[in-house]
Order: C-alpha cells, then sequence, then structure tokens
C-alpha cells in the first residue's frame, strides 16, 4: 500500500508548537509511506492540489492528513482524495491540533506526540476499507405534529414547494397559542388578523392533509422512510357532513358547566364547542365529560337541531397511518400553572402570590384573552372579579423563570417584551391608570425590541421596579403587593386592583413521552434537543425528526415562525434527492458467530437492531441473529462495545483498525 | 425419590416434555447428568446431595426448539441460569417444562459424603431451597443446618487489600491457570458461539498460558459476567487447578446488587442489568 502523509501548520495553529517540517520528515520513514510533506494550510485550494498531485504522481492508496479535528476538515479532504481517484474513506486524519499543539507548550515533546499521532494513523490506514456511501429511497412527504404558528409555517413552506403534508393538531382548531393573542410585540398589530389568513391557507391547500383533534400515537422506521400511526379522537360529530352553522353549540343547554380552554377560563363554553369563531377546521366537538347525553343518556338536543344529521353519539377513536420521509415537531409550549402542582413536583410554587386562590391575579394569557376583540370581555379592560375597570395594575415578571429556587433556572424570553406589551395595552385602554412592572433585568434583544420597552416606559408612562414582590394579598378588594425596588433599596407597598403574573413557559406535559415516540432526546425541563446548540439547531439526533417553535425553548412568535421556515427548509433538502445518501460508518452483524444474546438490541438508541432468522435451503431455522438496519443506524458504536462476543463490528471503525492503532501506541 | 420419578415419568407419558434432563446414578454410585426420553428411562432419574451440575448449561443448544417442550431438572441455583438464558433469548419459557427440586445443599466433592465440611460455597448462602417458579415441584429436601460462610470472610479481607497487593494475590491464582476453559464450557452464560478467546483478527486475548495470557483471559471472562452471572459456582467446580473464580464473580454479583439493587437471574420481567439505563443509575464514576 502507498500511503501519502500531509501535515498542516494550521498557519500557526499548529506550526507554533509543532516543528511540523519534522513531522514531516518522520512519516517519510514510516513503512508503507511513499510520500510526505508539509503545508501552510493543507485546507486551502493549493494545499488540497497538493494532496491531489501526490495522488495522481505517486499512485497512493490512501492518504493520511495530520490537521485540525476530523469535525472542521475530514469532509473536504475525503472529497479532494475522491475527486483525485481514491476512496474517501480511505483518508485518515490525525488531530494534531485539538489533541496536541493547542494543549502543549513544549515544542519538542509536542513535536514527538505529533509524530506519535501521525504514526497511529498510519498504521491504522493500513486498515482500511473503501467503503460506498449508502443509498435510501425517500418518501416526499411530511409528518408536521402541531398546528400552532410555527407548524402552520412550515407545512405551508413544504407545501407550497409541492410537497404533502399532513398537519396533526391535538385541539379541535389549530392555531395554537397564537390566536389567544391580542396584539403583538413589538408593532402591536393584531395576533388574530395575521394569523387567520394562515390557517385558512392550511385549510383549502390541495396539498395539506389536516388531522385536527388527534394526536401521535406511534412512530416506526427511519428517516425517508417513517411509518406513523394517528389516533384520531371522536368528535362524536361527522366533520363531512358538518357546515359549522353552529345552532348546535348554541343550542346546547351545557352553558356554565366547562370552562373555555381558549379564555384560559375566564369564560364557559358549552358542551358541544368550536373553541373559538375563526377556528380551522370549523368543526365543533362534543366534551364527553360535561356532555348530559354521554352522563345520563338523555338530552340530545345538539342532535335534534342538526339540519345535517352530524352528529354522531357513537363514534369511536379510529386510527389512520401515514408514510411520510420527515417529521417536524412543533408541540409548542404551554404556561407554568403556579396554583395546581403535582404532589412530586420539584417545583416550590408561588403560593404567595396567591394565583387560584385571588380572582384578580391572573397570569400573561390571561391577560391577553381580556385584553383581546375576542374575549371574553371583548376587549374592555375589566378585572374578572367584579368586572370593573383596575386602575392599579401591577405585572411581575420572572414568575417560575431564572428561579432556582422555587422554578426553572432558565429565562422564558418572551415576558421581558409582553409584559411591557400588556403595560402598553392597558395604559392605551385605561388612560388614567397606572401600571407598575416588578422585574428583575429588562431583556430585550431583537429588532426594535428595546426600542418597544422605551417607549412603555417612556411615552406610556409605566412604572418599572427593579425588585421581587414577596407576597400578594387581599384587602378590602385591593389587592396589596408587597416588594422591593432594589434600586432605591426601599419596600414598596401597592394597592394594586388587578396582578398579572408572567409564569414561565414550560414544555408540554406529554414531550417526554412524544420524545421517547420519536425517539430524540429531550433536556431535564422537557424541552426537546437539537442535534446541536450552534450548527444544527433545528434537527435532532435522530435523522429526519426536525424541531420547530417553543417546544425546543421558550421563543416568540418570529422565532418560532422562522424556525417553522427553517425545518420545513430541512425537509425539503431531504426531499431534493430521490435517493438518500448516508455516511457507511455503520455496525454490521457476524451472522455466523451472534449467539442472539440481544444486548445490542437493548442498547441501541436508535432502534436499528432487528431480528433476523437464519433458514436453511429446506426452510429450517437455523438460527435467530442481530441485524442492523442500515437506514436506522447511527454508527454511534454502543453495540460494538456491548457485544460480548464480538460479533459486531463498526464499518470504519473495524477492530483491526483500532488495534493497529493501539500497537502503534504500543511500540512506541 | 419416588415423588421426582414419578413427576417425570407422568410428564414424558403426558407428553409435556419430549424428553427430560436430569441426573441419574451411575454403576460406581456416581450422579452424572442424564436425559430421560421414555417413561421407563424416568425410573433412572435421581437427586440428591451429589447432583452438583448446573443442567441448565445445556439448554442453548435448544434454543430454536420447534418440536416439544424440553423438560428440566433444577435446583433453586439453577432456575437462575434458566431465568437469564430466557431473558438472553437461548431459550424460550414456553419450550421448557421446569421440574424444580427442593435442594438442601450439594458436596463440594463428589467422592465424599455430604456433610458440614463437605458442602458448596454457594449453598452456605443459598437463600432459596425453593425454587422461585416451576411447573412441578419435587420435594427432595431434609432440613440441615449450613456451616459459615467462610468465604465472605476471605472476600472481606481481599477488599482491604491495597491494589498491588490484590495484583498479587490474582496473580499467584493465575499462574495456575492451564488454559483448559472448562470454566467456561460448563458455564451456562458462556453460550456464545465463538467465544472471543477464539478471535485471531485481531487477537483479543493472549492464548499463552502466560502470566498476560491468563489475566486476560480470566479477567475478560469475568468482566463478561459482570451482571449476567447467576452465581451456580460451576466455574470453579470445573476448575481442575482449583483457582477460586466465584471470588470474582460473586464480588461482581455483590456489586450490582448493592449499587444497582439487581440481582441476576431472579425475575423473568425485570429488565437485565446490562443494556438497560435508568435515571436513577449511580453516575458517581463520571469525574
Amino acid at each position: 500500500m502507498k500511503i501519502g502523509v500531509f501535515v498542516c501548520h494550521c498557519g500557526e495553529n499548529i506550526g507554533r508548537t509543532v516543528n511540523c517540517p519534522e513531522v514531516s520528515k518522520a512519516c517519510a520513514s514510516f513503512p508503507g509511506v511513499v510520500h510526505s510533506e508539509d503545508y501552510k494550510y493543507m485546507c486551502s485550494d493549493p494545499g488540497q492540489n497538493l494532496i491531489k498531485q501526490a495522488i495522481r504522481e505517486k499512485h497512493l492508496d490512501a492518504v493520511v492528513v495530520g490537521s485540525c479535528s476530523p469535525h472542521m476538515h475530514e469532509k473536504t479532504f475525503r472529497k479532494a482524495c475522491a475527486s483525485a481517484g481514491i476512496n474517501s474513506y480511505m483518508v485518515e486524519i490525525a488531530n494534531l491540533r485539538e489533541h496536541c499543539s493547542w494543549i502543549h507548550e513544549d515544542i519538542n515533546q509536542a513535536t514527538k506526540k505529533a509524530i506519535d499521532l501521525m504514526r497511529f494513523a498510519v498504521e491504522r490506514v493500513k486498515f482500511n476499507q473503501p467503503l460506498e456511501t449508502i443509498k435510501v429511497p425517500v418518501t416526499k412527504r411530511s409528518l408536521v405534529i402541531g398546528g400552532g404558528i410555527s407548524g402552520i409555517q412550515a407545512a405551508l413552506d413544504i407545501a407550497n414547494a409541492g410537497f404533502e403534508v399532513v398537519l396533526v393538531e391535538k385541539e379541535p382548531s389549530i392555531g395554537g397559542h397564537m390566536s389567544q393573542l391580542s396584539e403583538t410585540f413589538p408593532t402591536l398589530d393584531c395576533s388574530q388578523c395575521i394569523l387567520t389568513p394562515r390557517m385558512v391557507e392550511v385549510y383549502q391547500h390541495p396539498k395539506i392533509k389536516l388531522l385536527s383533534y388527534s394526536e401521535v400515537e406511534h412512530v416506526e422506521g427511519f428517516i425517508g422512510n417513517f411509518k406513523v400511526t394517528i389516533r384520531r379522537k371522536a368528535k362524536s360529530v361527522k366533520e363531512e357532513l358538518c357546515t359549522g352553522c353552529g345552532l348546535c353549540a348554541e343550542k346546547c343547554p351545557i352553558k356554565k358547566k366547562a370552562l373555555s380552554e381558549f379564555d384560559e377560563g375566564l369564560s364557559n363554553r358549552p358542551a358541544i364547542y368550536v373553541p373559538f369563531p375563526q377556528a380551522v377546521p370549523n368543526v365543533p366537538v362534543i366534551d364527553r365529560s360535561v356532555c348530559t347525553y354521554f352522563k345520563t343518556g338523555k338530552c340530545e338536543m345538539c342532535k335534534k337541531v342538526c339540519g345535517r344529521e352530524a352528529i354522531d353519539f357513537t363514534q369511536q377513536d379510529t386510527f389512520v397511518t401515514e408514510d411520510v420521509g420527515s417529521i417536524i415537531v412543533a408541540t409548542g409550549y404551554k404556561l407554568y400553572s403556579i396554583d395546581k402542582k403535582p404532589e412530586d413536583s420539584i417545583y416550590k410554587g408561588y403560593g404567595e402570590y396567591g394565583y387560584g386562590k385571588f380572582k384578580n391575579v391572573i397570569n400573561g394569557l390571561q391577560f391577553e384573552r381580556i385584553a383581546s376583540a375576542s374575549g371574553p370581555t371583548s376587549g374592555e379592560m375589566l378585572r374578572p372579579s367584579d368586572k370593573t375597570v383596575p386602575k392599579k395594575i401591577v405585572f411581575i415578571q420572572c414568575v417560575g423563570s431564572r428561579d432556582e429556587s422555587k422554578g426553572f433556572s432558565y429565562c422564558s424570553k418572551i415576558c421581558c417584551m409582553y409584559t411591557a406589551k400588556h403595560a402598553m395595552l392597558y395604559k392605551h385602554k385605561v388612560h388614567d391608570g397606572e401600571a407598575y412592572v416588578f422585574y428583575m433585568d429588562i431583556r430585550s434583544g431583537g429588532k426594535n425590541y428595546e426600542e418597544f420597552v422605551r417607549r412603555a416606559i417612556e411615552e406610556d408612562h409605566v412604572n418599572y421596579i427593579r425588585g421581587r414582590v414577596s407576597r400578594i394579598y387581599e384587602e378590602d378588594g385591593k389587592l396589596i403587593v408587597k416588594g422591593e425596588d432594589t434600586i432605591a433599596g426601599l419596600p414598596v407597598v401597592i394597592e394594586a386592583d388587578l396582578v398579572v403574573l408572567a409564569t414561565a413557559m414550560i414544555a408540554q406535559q406529554e414531550a417526554p413521552k412524544l420524545a421517547q415516540t420519536l425517539n430524540i432526546s429531550y433536556d431535564k425541563y422537557g424541552y426537546f434537543q437539537e442535534a446541536h446548540p450552534k450548527l444544527r439547531p433545528v434537527e435532532t439526533n435522530t435523522g429526519g425528526v426536525f424541531l420547530a417553535g417553543a417546544c425546543h425553548s421558550p421563543r416568540d412568535i418570529p422565532e418560532s415562525v422562522a424556525m417553522g421556515s427553517a425545518a420545513a427548509a430541512k425537509s425539503l433538502v431531504l426531499f431534493g434527492a430521490d435517493m438518500l445518501e448516508r455516511e457507511p460508518i455503520i455496525a454490521k452483524v457476524d451472522a455466523t458467530t451472534c449467539a442472539g444474546c440481544f444486548y445490542c438490541q437493548k442498547v441501541c438508541a436508535y432502534n436499528a437492531i432487528e431480528k433476523k432468522e437464519i433458514r436453511d435451503r429446506l426452510g429450517n431455522l437455523q438460527k435467530v441473529v442481530a441485524f442492523v438496519n442500515s437506514g436506522l443506524c447511527q454508527g454511534c458504536g454502543t453495540c460494538n462495545a456491548t457485544c460480548p462476543s464480538k460479533s459486531i463490528e463498526l464499518i470504519g471503525f473495524k477492530d483491526d483498525q483500532i488495534f493497529a492503532q493501539i500497537n502503534a501506541f504500543a511500540e512506541v | 425419590m419416588n415423588e421426582l420419578k414419578q413427576i417425570c415419568k407422568d410428564a414424558l407419558s403426558e407428553k409435556k416434555a419430549r424428553f427430560i434432563i436430569g441426573y441419574k446414578e451411575d454403576k460406581n454410585k456416581r450422579i452424572k447428568p442424564f436425559i430421560a426420553k421414555t417413561p421407563e428411562d424416568a425410573e433412572q432419574l435421581t437427586f440428591n446431595h451429589h447432583a452438583v451440575n448446573n443442567l441448565a448449561v445445556y439448554l442453548p443448544r435448544f434454543k430454536n426448539n420447534v418440536e416439544g417442550k424440553i423438560g428440566i431438572v433444577v435446583k433453586s441455583c439453577d432456575l437462575k441460569a434458566v431465568t437469564a438464558l430466557i431473558q438472553e433469548n437461548q431459550i424460550k419459557r414456553d419450550d421448557l417444562f421446569i421440574i424444580g427440586v427442593n435442594c438442601s445443599g450439594v458436596v463440594l466433592d463428589i467422592a465424599k459424603e455430604f456433610n458440614k465440611d463437605n458442602t458448596q460455597i454457594k449453598c452456605k448462602y443459598c437463600q432459596a431451597k425453593t425454587p422461585p417458579y416451576y411447573d412441578a415441584l419435587a420435594d427432595e429436601s431434609k432440613d440441615f443446618e449450613m456451616p459459615d460462610d467462610d468465604q465472605a470472610e476471605l472476600m472481606a479481607k481481599i477488599d482491604k487489600m491495597t491494589s498491588d497487593e490484590r495484583l498479587e494475590f490474582w496473580n499467584a491464582e493465575f499462574e495456575k491457570c492451564i488454559k483448559c476453559y472448562a470454566c467456561r464450557q460448563v458455564c451456562p452464560m458462556c453460550y456464545c458461539e465463538k467465544c472471543i478467546v477464539e478471535k485471531s483478527e485481531p487477537q483479543w486475548i493472549d492464548t499463552s498460558s502466560t502470566a498476560r495470557g491468563n489475566f486476560s483471559w480470566n479477567i475478560i471472562r469475568a468482566f463478561h459476567m459482570a451482571g449476567r452471572c447467576i452465581g451456580c459456582h460451576e466455574c470453579e467446580r470445573a476448575c481442575p487447578m482449583g483457582i477460586p473464580l466465584t471470588l470474582l464473580t460473586r464480588k461482581m454479583g455483590m456489586v450490582a446488587s448493592s449499587e444497582f439493587g439487581y440481582r441476576h437471574g431472579m425475575s423473568l420481567t425485570e429488565p437485565t442489568l446490562i443494556g438497560t439505563y435508568s435515571t436513577s443509575d449511580k453516575e458517581d464514576f463520571i469525574k
């Protein structure tokens, strides 16, 4: 085998601590090495050309490059070598930068180590084998889970590019939290006015299949080839017959028993309902937990009034399966409910703020509903207890956020902005009212965000008090807010009519379950984990599953929309080719020695190990062995390490390659 | 005695099992493994203090069984191996007809009578005279007072050694090893078709009976038993050189139990220690 060795100075990065010409000289004497040289920037065009030229002139079979981490330029060098005619997997990188020059000071010793690292790589490359990329077919169809603004954006982008989308929404209508908002920062344009056209577009789009009131039940398969089972919850209404006239909801005798989810419990809804008038699809569902018919077997009022005979009390949950190539998770967030905590919750909560106890202590989303023209007060600024106009209003930020002792250590990011917006909306409607904001810091990074907050303070005269509130209690119909002004160093007591808590954004309760269904990771808060915090922010560790919006971390609308589009773009990249190309670095089972203990299956994080029956020519079962699904395997090597009989090897990291490396080390 | 014979006879004549792996007494009065295929064969089946072998070692060869159930006579320690083999896909529970026997201890030296000084170590700390589950149970048990668990004392002594002293101890023990692999052959959990010691490209374990080869074989074998050894002590019984192999395997079992609350082969439903991640797993080894 003819091996070429190339030592990169990486400018001064390697060259400063490693004597690269000396390394190159030493490498020339290694058995098998027929060419060795060093260059200032091996990754540059002239550097790559040196490699290509050497391959052509000296007919090299393999190449070892001493340079930065393979994470940086392995692909670059592989490509260069491939273009000069050798298989790209005949290239090995010795990491002379992160593993050597950056962490050492002594030039002599670093040079000696660099020579060692090069020798290991040279010995290893002798056992490399040419590999071909794996090709997998792609189903050019996408599943979007969650019909909030992020999911809507993703679905529309993919559909507009000409590919089919299945959009699954667990609520009766798409729209998500954005449909509940009154106005949006920093422009104060009406949330529903900008959202509902998008919702209608989704509904009418010929490429989008909308499955509302549905949930993902089961996912199997792998990138480009997922099979998804979706539970369609029984609406008790035949969707294809309903015209959305609304007569059923109007006549339903149950008016007071159920709290409206859409109005955050500030109003009531009937047992048969659409969440809000602009709902998409405009088809009601029956809430069986409160419906008189489902409780007593009598009533059927909705059925009697429905001219289309669309009411069906016997409807059952049904299951549909969809084949898709990519999955976009856009399941959003929920607000930290500080009154109701599960018993075993590690979060201690804020009982001292009296949320759930005092009617006039509300959270941010409830304030949105009060401020919204479609809300329970038709946009009039009235407090919940007695429907009077609050003259003094207190906003408390960071309730649950940035609070390790009682809540969550992260920043919910949007509260500073929406609190400024709330205070502003209040001042616009109640001109003689006073608004106070308790804050820890004002975090207003974002285009026109800081200006927006300044406007609230300077033009609308909102009183910002830096400090925390220790307690809220009721006295003579007033809420006594006791806090501290840390800048003045004085205690503050405000007699407020209404208190709005900017409670933390938290992950959906079912997020970990969904993550397990999709085989993606999630953090300790239940937010889904991206593949790389900087360079792969919308990908997950499972190929073909992408993230969009606040299910990943607290996000505002523009960011959620951007992330929806980004996830759509990632899906479209996938759909750009008919066949998917995958790195051939995957595990392979030696069926002749596999004993079938299936410990590999237990440890595989990607469900890539299957059982395979081996039969003789007469069809008699010989043995059952492990088999690696090349579409699912990510080449992590866990199975390889687990296998007691060493019957699984990781292609590209085979035992003989690693042994050669270790032996080279032992020979020093 | 009649009870075991009767159970086996019935099982074979009623086709509950197509054969039964059990013990018989040979003409030299030695107890050895025996496969009874007919009700007449079953007449020869027996069980007593000399029935030392763990018969579960035969089971993996029937893992692709399609014909009918395999009967097997097991002590409670042997049943742990059966459980572990089921969990590791080496045999199916549905393919087994398990005949449990109440056991009050087996001999250390098969040439001598069972008594206080001739008792296997495992019996001294055995907590289950009756197998936890079975398809039929034969009661062959007599009450017997167990002597003290002297191995535990030795283990406590080894625990107190410095790592250098411990290495010296084991080097001295492993020096005896002649690489006959009897420990592997007799172990019910060593069912690999090609043992790692037989892999030559690359060669993981030096096969020569040198200090290095002996050490790597015995330590790798012990590692492969981590969280898997069911404690039948067959390896030590089979070792012709008298290496106290169970000191290693028992210690690892104790660690699995103290650190993870896990004992291999005790439950068919409990997930295996190896290959199962739990968020409550200790991570104090990550520094």
